[in-house]
């Protein structure tokens, strides 16, 4: 008997896909919703059925409680996975749905409201005896006197914040009342709470967070820890399992660490909690979320689980299975982020209509993409593509895995951080294991005119395919796509040749 | 055809030795660049005098033009150039978080003139010259598509 008769998911992309995966392996019938602009989508054409919620913007459409628990009940529905990002860790939603009648693949929503609050769960996991990054456990005063003994520099965080937003870096006493106006100004237009709290800055450190499943029967379990130390914006790009820091020693700490979190927390679902490592391999408590996280699937090569499969089953009742308590990964895995981002202008966000897209496939490869060729990509939405993830027995066969994988990728029409992904898995300190937090900053850095040899390059291709498509004009069928009009007759000049 | 002319960034770029073009999907403008046993996948876009190349996952944007098309964009860089106020326009649709520059600041190139948030991120609209402010056209709050006109410089 399958959990649920209908599930209805509250996102887009990549994710409402993956959970669509899960579904059919279950035998539910996924259902889909979408905005506006969002109507030939890849995740509307999967699902069973999709209920349109608004307009394109997310405020009104993917982030509106109302629009989208009438598209649950319209469709049937009996459960709500929320992915991550929008609704996922908002507590009004998960009461909305509890009250709908419906069931909510996630925690209570008192959970999602203790925890929403990053200063509450500094205090939490300090009183469970975990260590937390030296800083304030109560909320900033406008007096800098509190903050003398945290050192500089330090860094301003948003009590409601996350996902690397509303954080602010203070290098010295001077600097830090306009720091504290400004984080205070975007926390509050980003969360509605103007709240901050400060935390030393640690560096060099690693961000390492651990795995979770917990069930609603008290049974927990720990699946292994993931490395997440190459971000741009405090937001993660690349993902392995296991960490190449960490040691058993460590590992073992830190998994003891995450039980106390844990144990105070009622989530029955998947979890992390998330924390810094520095040079003498200490460990500091950061947050515990409590939903999938985007680099799950990094978790789900090196332990064979379906992590989705697995909150759907616990939120309809199911124990955890012994074997899941008792699991021990196997092999290494790397996951990298292919964003609409350009990594030679600091990571911006680009967007477009996608013309050419190419994933990589093979042994040991697993991509979960959202968009394919002709996908317009559009700006209201988070710029990720595709999640590029790579299995194999060891980290030094991973990697070569990877770069074959990148090798093969091939997307046209938008710029993307591809280009930095495959420099990367050439870069010594991330090959040797030995990178942290601030790769992207020290490594990759900020200058990259381009040089002279990738422009000539550049320079033979676009010659040769004026050439081509001049040539051609005369014989080729009419087309309004430039590099289709040109390629069909370039394609026919090598056929006469 | 031998008087094709290849610029990046307005600087004559002379193709390199030894490398050929082949196309591979003509429909997607994917093909490869070939150099005896050596070959690396392209994707190419465009067309005229205007293309997009993109190698090891960077787009390159490149220009091609006969003599006879240099000498009318020539003409055209010379209009504008004695047209003066330059227009910064929204690279990107979003919602503008704050405008900096006012209506007779003298900014430097590169000078943060407003803050864009697109993609869920902050984005800073820098003064593409040196100038002086003699319009804003947006307010804080405003949403605004791309190529919306945000500023003009002078």
């Amino acid at each position: 008997m399958p959990p649920f008769a209908r599930l209805l998911i509250a996102n887009r992309g990549e994710i409402a896909i993956r959970v669509i995966r899960a579904c059919r392996e279950l035998g539910i019938s996924p259902i889909s919703v979408h905005s506006d602009a969002d109507v030939d989508a890849l995740h509307v054409q999967m699902a069973d059925s999709s209920e349109r919620i608004g307009p394109p913007s997310p405020r009104d459409s993917y982030l509106s409680i109302e629009a989208i628990i009438d598209a649950a009940r319209r469709s049937g529905a009996d459960a709500i996975h929320p992915g991550y990002g929008f609704l996922s860790e908002s507590p009004d939603f998960a009461r909305a749905v509890e009250a709908a009648g419906l069931v909510f693949i996630g925690p209570p929503p008192e959970t999602l409201e203790s925890l929403g609050n990053k200063l509450a769960a500094r205090r939490g996991a300090q009183a469970a005896g975990v260590p937390i990054v030296p800083g304030t456990t109560v909320a900033l005063g406008d007096d800098s006197h509190e903050l003398a003994g945290i050192g500089y520099p330090l860094m301003l965080k948003a009590s409601a914040g996350g996902g690397g937003r509303g954080m602010r870096r203070v290098d010295s006493p001077g600097a830090l009342a306009d720091a504290l106006v400004a984080a205070r100004r975007e926390a509050l237009a980003a969360f509605g709470d103007g709240t901050v709290y400060a935390e030393r800055l640690l560096a060099p450190v690693r961000h390492i967070e651990v795995q979770l499943l917990g069930d609603r029967h008290g049974r927990l379990a720990v699946l292994g820890e993931r490395d997440c130390s190459i971000q741009r914006r405090h937001q993660k790009l690349v993902e392995e399992s296991p960490s190449p820091a960490v040691n058993p020693g460590t590992r073992a700490a830190l998994f003891e660490s995450a039980r106390r979190v844990a144990a105070s927390v009622d989530f029955h679902n998947a979890a992390t909690v998330e924390f810094l490592l520095d040079a003498d391999n200490n460990h500091y408590f950061l947050e515990m979320n409590t939903r999938l996280q985007v680099e799950h699937g990094v978790t789900e090569l090196v332990t064979g689980l379906d992590l989705v499969a697995w909150q759907i089953r616990i939120a309809a009742g199911e124990p955890l299975a012994d074997a899941v308590l008792n699991l021990a990964g196997r092999g290494h895995a790397i996951e990298v982020r292919l964003y609409a981002e350009d990594p030679y202008d600091d990571f911006r966000p680009s967007a477009g209509r996608i013309t050419a897209w190419r994933m990589p496939a093979g042994p040991g490869v697993r991509v979960d993409a959202g968009v394919s060729a002709d996908t317009d990509l559009r700006t209201e939405y988070d710029p990720l593509l595709a999640k590029l993830m790579v299995y194999a027995d060891d980290r030094p066969s991973a990697m070569d895995r990877l770069r074959r994988a990148l090798d093969e990728t091939l997307i046209g029409g938008v710029q993307t951080d591809a280009g930095f992904l495959r420099w990367l898995v050439d870069d010594a300190s991330f090959v040797g294991g030995s990178y942290d937090t601030g790769l992207i900053g020290e490594r990759w850095g900020t200058d990259h005119a381009l040089d002279s040899e990738l422009g000539a390059l550049a320079a033979t291709v676009a010659l040769a395919a004026r050439t081509m498509a001049e040539t051609g004009r005369v014989r080729a069928p009419g087309s309004n796509r430039a590099g289709s009009a040109w390629g069909e007759v370039a394609r026919r000049e090598a056929l006469r040749r | 055809m031998s008087d094709l002319e290849v610029q990046i960034d307005g600087v004559p770029v002379a193709p390199a030795r030894g490398w050929r073009f082949e196309i591979v999907d003509p429909a997607r403008g994917i093909g490869r660049l070939v150099n005896g046993l050596a070959s690396m996948p392209v994707i190419v876009e465009g067309g005229a005098s205007d293309w997009v190349v993109t190698i090891r996952g960077r787009r390159i944007s490149v220009t091609v033009r006969s003599w006879r098309e240099r000498m009318l964009a020539g003409a055209d860089t010379a209009a504008a150039a004695r047209a003066g106020p330059v227009a910064v326009r929204a690279t990107l649709p979003g919602l503008i978080l704050s405008v900096a520059a006012s209506v007779g600041d003298a900014v430097e190139d590169g000078a943060t003139l407003l803050t864009i948030e697109a993609m869920k991120m902050q984005n800073d609209v820098r003064a593409p010259r040196s100038g002086r402010v003699i319009e804003v056209s947006v307010h804080p709050g405003q949403t605004v598509a791309t190529g919306a006109p945000l500023i003009r410089l002078e």
